[in-house]
């Protein structure tokens, strides 16, 4: 049994590839979010924003696509972004809000 | 080797008598006793402590007696056996106490009462017992112990008797104080009354050993008188004035011959005797002679008898010494009576002298003649006779003329007092007539070494002289200067002074006193002077020169100063006017000095001998010994020292005494007497009184006051009487006094008399040596630096020192070892400088024997004056306490280690405490307990804590493996220890103490060692039934507040009070209620023990009940005053009853008297919960009780207690509470559970806790503590948990989002690990708030590897993102697993 997670791909209004992800991502499902990642093509942006727990398993995962990707994610995953370096790699949205 | 065969115990004689194998004859006997029909029952079945106690009793050298059981029932030892118990034995084993000393129960009864009921031992010393032993009522002394003996339990059940006996001490001391007393009295001579009274006086004073005496002295007729009598009342029927010689009463014929005589005095005539001191009269007399040396007896001492001793040697011998001391008394006083009376007598004859010598003088001329005529003729004829023969014939020629001038004087005086002196004067001239005579002098003034000086120049006219009277005048004159002068001159001379001529005869002599001067010229009267050539002299020579001087017409005068000289002038007139005519004849011219040959004879006597030279007196001093031929003479021949000035008499005595068979010394002056006397002093002197230089008297008197001559007896000559001093001599100290003239035989016969007497008086002096001897206690003298100079016998018995090695300088080298005994060394030097500082006082000290056994004695000492030197000495006495001391010793030792038993709490605390007691007793290096209990291996404990039995060499460790199979309680020691076996709860045990060096181990030691070892061995029976009992109470108090399973959060304590045997009334709990709130309760019943312990096990039970029925905290404790109503004891206890909502924090609780909970806030604050109060439990029960509610907040701690923890006395409880607060305060940063542990010990008080205390800590939240399986589906579930954990901790959401991925990390760590290795392992995750800090822990079974982000990337950055997350990571790999270790800041 595994984590619950909510991976819903849509398309942006600019042609992107957004995946809105929901729920807690852990070693136990990143196989999901790999496969999830791994079936669009193209830019993607990941939408980190309802996610209430990554870990380094998750990292890794979005580590392998970099170069494609950009995020949007609250202020909770700050720390963790930053410390990762994931940060320094990617465009990360939403992480200047007032709250943090 | 020789001590453990002796050791052996013999075979045995029946069964069960093991107990009786330390001794083998007493054992016997006491084997032999019917013990089953005494209430002991038999020995197989006796108690250990009564096998102990009669182990110890019979392996003692020590007399010993001790009793047990009920009826006191009796045992003894070998030496009590031959010391005390005499015929009394055997019968006496097994028998009640109270029956086999029922003759002293009413003085030992209430000591041993004291002993049963007190346990505290008694001590006596030298009590008086009448004891039946030898057939009749016996005075005898004791000084004894009793203590206690206590049965397994410890219970005082018989009592044990340290004796020893003293009653030859006690007697012997009194009789000798007797003997001293009457010894005491200073004056050397008294009447026979006053020395009766006076003995009579110090014989009263002892009514002990003489309840009565009467002394008797025998009456001319053979009758006997009353003379004395001690301790029975003038008139007593039974001391009649009188006795007459064939007896009455008392026996008068056999002490008359010298017999003793025993006389029994029961029945008539004896009745309503004294009783003495005691309550019985004398049941015999002892009639003893008081024997006269030579003689019969003086007559005999009546003694009453003390009925409670045996007439022995010893008290007949006293009986005896009393009566000799009466005789020597006596005999003393009767001969000063007879001396007082000859010399009254011989001065009512000198009176009679002078008239009697005018009478008869001319009387002597006819056998004078007769005398010197023939003995001129024999001298001229015997010439050539041997030279013997000639000088007796001198000294009779010489003493011949002496006679014959002192004759002549005499008569003279009669002729010119009669008016019958037929003067014949011619006229001479003056000068040449006296220059002639004084130039027959001049030999014997040379000789003295004088100058003579004459000047004699021709006179003018004639003197009219009688030639035979002038003589006179100018030898008498001569002669006396001669006399008295030693150095200087004698000057003769002659000159006319207007109508007299003048005659000058002026020395450089003594001189004259001019006290003395207006007697110079009386008749008979001597001057006394210092020093002369010679007292002879017959005090006419200057009365009878001025009577014949008055006869010429003429004077005489006399000028003198003491120490200078005398001048005598005569002044006679010229011419012969002033004479009667029919006197005057013309001048004859005849022959010169006539007269003078006496006068110069005499005169050389008193000068050194021309042909011995200046070696003369020194011969006479040193060698003028003549010793007897007689081979029938004494084996030691008696030495007698004779003083005399005059050589002939010294000559003649020596003569005497020499044909008496005396050996005879001889010295021409006093101090050459006492020089001789000093240096060897004989059995007698015979002293003239008159002597130059030192005088007879004087010369006794200096003997007397020196110890060393004081007892030589003196005979005094003298051919003085009738003056005033003449009993002076005996007054002086001398023991007889005779008159010249003197016949042989009487002298002779006073001789020895008098060396007899000496002889008996020496015995007294030596018996006097022999009493010091005797004493029991040692006498010394020091001088002054501490040296000590004399001792006694028991000094050496005692010291081992004798009198050879005299004087014993300090350091005395009986004082302990410096080096080897530092502490003893010291007392004895303390004990010296109190000894030289005080005037008197005494110490008890150790010394060493000369063989170098430890030695205790009591010293009493006084400083004193010696007579002899005028110095200050320091005499003293001691006795040996060493038995004393041991005892005492004994004593404390076994209150010492019974001190360790009692106060340990434990066999092992029990064991040590007595180990280390050893130790210091011993002074020992280490002392160590070996135990074999069955089955394992010998173990060790010893006072080197950290000693292992392995440590021991094997040589040691066989040993002591061999003494563990030796019989119980039986010492032995090697080369540098003692051992002894004890019986030890769990097996056989060997105590050894170990010395560290050879050090001798006395009977005492043993003793005392197995005492204390019977005493050990008791105490670690006890000691073990402690143990196994406080193992039982502690797991009852155990089961009673049960093994509780906590909840998280919670921390406990119960810590019972002191006394770990005490179970208590306070208890704590908590209980899981169903809607997954806690029920927490600290209540405290009312007193301790078991009987509060049983009801606070049934209020628990309730309680706890009650919450699971309805979680209310105020109806709980309303219906716990119902139940606790009907239960004895449950009244008053207090409750602190609450309900806890673990998750929210919030808590209910309602209060039953009990002091306030305690919240400490994590901001430092503190909060009481001091609402919802109520009275305590059952004291009004249906009364409604108050609920209250309050919230725990994140991080804060929740204490609840008992007052134990914060009770103190003099203190109000609120400094408790407060202190408790702060206490919890500062744990905050503690775990719950070293928090409890902290507030205990903080608040503990110092000598621990007196009351129960139980304890009861919460923190909110509880650690999280959660185990899942090792797969990574459980990952969501564990962060939920952890995710609700920490909301409880109320941290905001970035830091709980950081604790959140940490966590996570681990745990998946561990999961990729715990599937790796063993898959579906269990993973747990603890965390646990405090204030400021959260402490993470994840532990799995698996090994991690290094993290290597080349290979696995994001597993190394798992463990980059926990160290970033988290303040401090620690990993922690091992075989059993690896945990993480994470804290971070959270305040």
């Amino acid at each position: 049994m595994t984590t619950p997670l909510t991976l819903t791909p849509s398309r942006r209004p600019d042609g992107a590839t957004l995946l809105t992800v929901v729920g807690e991502i852990d070693m136990s499902n990143t196989d999901s979010l790999a496969t999830a990642i791994e079936t669009t093509e193209g830019p993607l942006v990941i939408d980190l924003t309802a996610v209430e727990y990554l870990d380094s398993a998750g990292l890794s995962v979005l580590f392998t696509h970099t170069d494609r990707i950009e995020l949007i994610a609250s202020p909770l995953l700050a720390p963790i972004l930053n410390i990762s370096g994931l940060a320094d790699l990617t465009t990360v949205h939403g992480l200047d809000t007032p709250e943090s | 080797m020789e001590r453990s065969r002796d050791a052996e115990p013999e075979p045995e004689a029946t069964a069960g008598s093991g107990v009786f194998a330390a001794e083998a004859e007493v054992g016997r006997d006491l084997a032999e006793v019917d013990w089953t029909s005494t209430p002991l029952g038999p020995p197989a079945r006796w108690p250990q402590s009564l096998q102990t106690a009669v182990s110890i009793l019979l392996s003692s050298r020590f007399s010993m007696w001790m009793a047990w059981g009920p009826e006191l029932t009796f045992f003894c030892n070998a030496a009590y056996r031959r010391d005390t118990l005499g015929h009394k034995y055997p019968w006496a084993l097994g028998r009640p106490a109270h029956e086999v000393w029922a003759e002293i129960w009413d003085d030992i009864g209430p000591r041993i009462d004291t002993v049963m009921t007190t346990g505290r031992a008694t001590w006596d010393e030298g009590l008086l017992l009448f004891v039946q032993r030898s057939g009749y009522a016996e005075e005898s002394y004791h000084t004894f112990s009793y203590s206690p003996l206590r049965d397994d339990d410890g219970a005082v059940v018989g009592m044990l008797c340290v004796v020893s006996e003293e009653t030859e001490r006690v007697i012997g001391e009194r009789r000798m104080a007797t003997l001293r007393d009457l010894g005491s009295d200073p004056s050397v001579v008294r009447t026979e009354q006053e020395m009766l009274t006076f003995s009579d006086r110090q014989l009263g004073r002892n009514l002990k050993d003489l309840p009565f005496t009467l002394t008797y002295l025998f009456q001319p007729d053979g009758s006997a008188k009353l003379a004395g009598t001690t301790g029975i009342p003038g008139g007593h029927a039974n001391a009649p004035a009188a006795l007459p010689g064939s007896g009455g009463v008392w026996p008068v014929e056999e002490p008359a011959h010298g017999e003793s005589v025993l006389v029994p005095l029961d029945g008539a005539p004896f009745t309503g005797l004294p009783t003495g001191d005691w309550s019985e009269p004398p049941v015999q007399a002892l009639v003893v002679p008081l024997q006269h040396s030579g003689s019969a007896p003086y007559g005999f001492l009546v003694a009453g008898l003390n009925r409670y001793r045996v007439l022995d040697d010893s008290y007949r011998g006293f009986v005896e010494l009393v009566a000799g001391h009466l005789s020597a008394g006596i005999a003393s006083a009767r001969s000063y009576e007879e001396q007082q009376r000859r010399a009254e007598d011989l001065a009512e004859l000198d009176r009679a002298k002078t008239t009697f010598f005018s009478n008869v003088s001319h009387e002597f001329r006819t056998p004078l003649t007769l005398i010197t005529g023939p003995v001129e003729e024999l001298r001229a004829r015997l010439a050539d006779a041997d030279a013997p023969v000639r000088e007796e014939l001198d000294a009779i020629h010489r003493n011949a003329l002496r006679l014959g001038k002192l004759v002549n004087s005499l008569l003279d005086f009669s002729r010119i007092e009669a008016g019958r002196m037929r003067a014949r004067y011619e006229p001479v001239d003056l000068a040449e007539v006296t220059a002639e005579l004084a130039s027959v002098f001049r030999s014997a003034v040379d000789k003295a070494g004088l100058e003579f000086d004459i000047a004699c120049s021709p006179l003018a006219e004639e003197v009219y002289i009688d030639r035979g009277m002038w003589e006179k005048v100018i030898l008498n004159l001569l002669s006396n200067a001669l006399k008295f002068t030693f150095d200087g001159s004698i000057r003769v001379t002659v000159h006319g002074e207007g109508a007299h001529a003048v005659v000058e005869v002026a020395d450089t002599g003594i001189g004259v006193p001019a006290e003395e001067m207006p007697r110079l010229f009386e008749r008979f009267h001597r001057i006394e002077t210092a020093r002369s050539r010679s007292t002879e002299g017959s005090g006419i020579g200057l009365a009878l020169v001025k009577e014949l001087v008055a006869l010429h017409g003429g004077t005489i005068t006399a000028d003198s100063t003491e120490g200078e000289g005398t001048c005598f002038t005569i002044r006679v007139p010229f011419g012969g006017t002033h004479l009667a005519l029919d006197t005057l004849v013309p001048a004859e011219g005849g022959r010169v000095a006539s007269a003078a040959d006496p006068y110069l004879l005499e005169a050389l006597r008193w000068l050194p001998d021309e042909a011995a030279g200046a070696d003369e007196r020194t011969a006479a001093t040193a060698a003028g010994t003549v010793t007897s031929g007689h081979t029938s003479g004494p084996v030691v021949p008696t030495r007698i020292l004779v003083a005399d000035d005059n050589a002939d008499m010294r000559e003649y005595l020596t003569r005497l005494l020499h044909g008496g068979g005396y050996r005879v010394d001889t010295v021409d002056d006093g101090l050459a007497a006492l020089q001789a006397v000093r240096a060897d002093a004989p059995d007698l002197v015979i002293s003239d009184v008159m002597m130059p230089g030192l005088d007879g008297l004087t010369l006794v008197t200096t003997l007397r006051t020196d110890p060393r001559t004081s007892s030589v007896p003196v005979l005094l000559l003298s051919a003085r009487a009738g003056q005033e001093a003449s009993i002076e001599g005996l007054r002086a100290g001398a023991d007889d006094y005779l008159v010249k003239p003197f016949a042989a035989a009487e002298l002779l016969a006073r001789v020895r008399a008098n060396v007899e007497l000496a002889r008996l008086r020496n015995h007294q002096a030596r018996w006097r040596a022999a009493l010091i001897d005797s004493l029991q206690e040692a006498f010394f003298v020091c001088d002054e630096s501490g040296a000590v100079i004399e001792i006694n016998t028991a000094f050496t018995d005692i010291l081992g020192y004798a009198p050879e090695g005299l004087p014993y300088s300090p350091v005395h080298p009986w004082w302990p070892d410096a080096d080897s005994d530092p502490e003893a060394h010291h007392q004895v030097s303390e004990a010296f400088a109190q000894l030289l500082g005080n005037p008197k006082g005494s110490y008890t000290i150790p010394v060493s024997h000369r063989d170098g056994h430890r030695l205790w004695v009591t010293a009493t000492f006084n400083h004193a004056h010696d007579p002899d030197t005028g110095r200050q000495v320091t005499v003293g006495t001691f006795r040996d306490v060493t038995a004393e001391h041991y005892a005492i010793q004994r004593k404390s030792a076994q209150a010492a280690l019974s001190m360790r038993l009692t106060q340990a709490t434990s066999l092992p605390e029990a064991l040590a405490g007595v180990l280390a007691e050893l130790k210091h007793l011993w002074r020992a290096e280490r002392v160590l307990a070996a135990v074999a209990a069955a089955g394992q291996e010998t173990s060790v404990t010893a006072t080197d804590a950290d000693l292992r039995w392995q440590d021991l060499p094997a040589d040691r460790r066989d040993k002591l493996t061999a003494w563990l199979d030796r019989p119980p309680l039986t010492p032995v020691d090697d080369d540098t220890g003692a051992a002894i076996a004890v019986n030890h709860p769990e097996g056989a045990m060997v105590v050894w103490i170990d010395f560290g060096a050879h050090r001798p181990f006395t009977d005492e030691d043993q003793l005392l060692l197995s005492l204390l070892a019977g005493q050990l061995a008791q105490g670690l029976a006890r000691a073990h039934q402690i143990d196994q009992q406080r193992e039982t109470a502690i797991a009852l108090q155990r089961a009673i507040l049960g093994p509780s399973n906590l909840p998280d959060g919670f921390a406990v304590r119960y810590e019972p009070a002191t006394q770990p045997l005490e179970v208590g009334g306070d208890w704590y709990d908590t209980v899981r209620l169903q809607d997954g709130r806690i029920g927490i309760v600290v209540g405290d019943c009312v007193g301790r023990g078991l009987e509060a312990a049983t009801v606070m096990g049934q209020l628990r039970s309730a309680c706890r009940a009650l919450l699971l029925q309805d979680a209310s905290p105020a109806q709980t404790l309303m219906a716990l005053d119902r139940f606790a109503a009907g239960i004895p004891g449950a009244v008053c206890t207090t409750v602190f009853c609450g309900v806890l909502d673990p998750d929210s924090g919030h808590l209910t609780y309602s209060s039953a008297g009990h002091p306030p909970g305690i919240l400490a806030h994590p901001d430092g604050t503190t909060l009481l919960l001091d609402e919802g109060r109520s009275i305590p439990l059952a004291v009004r029960p249906g009364r409604h009780r108050p609920e209250s509610a309050c919230t725990v907040p994140a991080r804060a701690t929740l204490l609840l207690y008992t007052d134990g923890l914060v009770e103190r006395r003099r203190r109000p409880l609120t400094a408790g509470i407060i202190q408790a607060g702060e206490a919890v305060q500062e744990g905050r940063d503690a775990a719950i559970d070293d928090l409890a542990t902290q507030v205990m010990t903080r608040l503990a008080p110092a000598d621990g806790y007196d009351d129960d205390v139980a304890l009861l800590l919460y923190r909110h939240p509880a650690p999280l503590d959660v185990a899942f399986r090792a797969e990574s589906s459980q990952l969501a579930p564990v962060r939920k948990a952890l995710r609700s954990w920490l909301d409880q901790c109320e941290l905001p959401p970035h830091t709980v989002q950081n604790i959140l991925v940490a966590a996570g990390e681990a745990c998946a760590n561990a999961i990729e690990h715990g599937h790796r290795d063993a898959p579906g392992d269990t993973i747990r995750l603890r965390a646990e708030a405090l204030v400021d800090d959260l402490r993470l822990t994840v532990a799995d079974t698996g090994r991690w590897k290094t993290p290597r982000p080349d290979l696995n990337t994001h597993r190394g950055r798992g463990v980059a993102l926990m160290r970033a997350l988290m303040q401090q990571v620690t990993i922690t790999s091992g075989a059993a697993g690896t945990t993480v270790d994470m804290h971070t800041r959270i305040a």
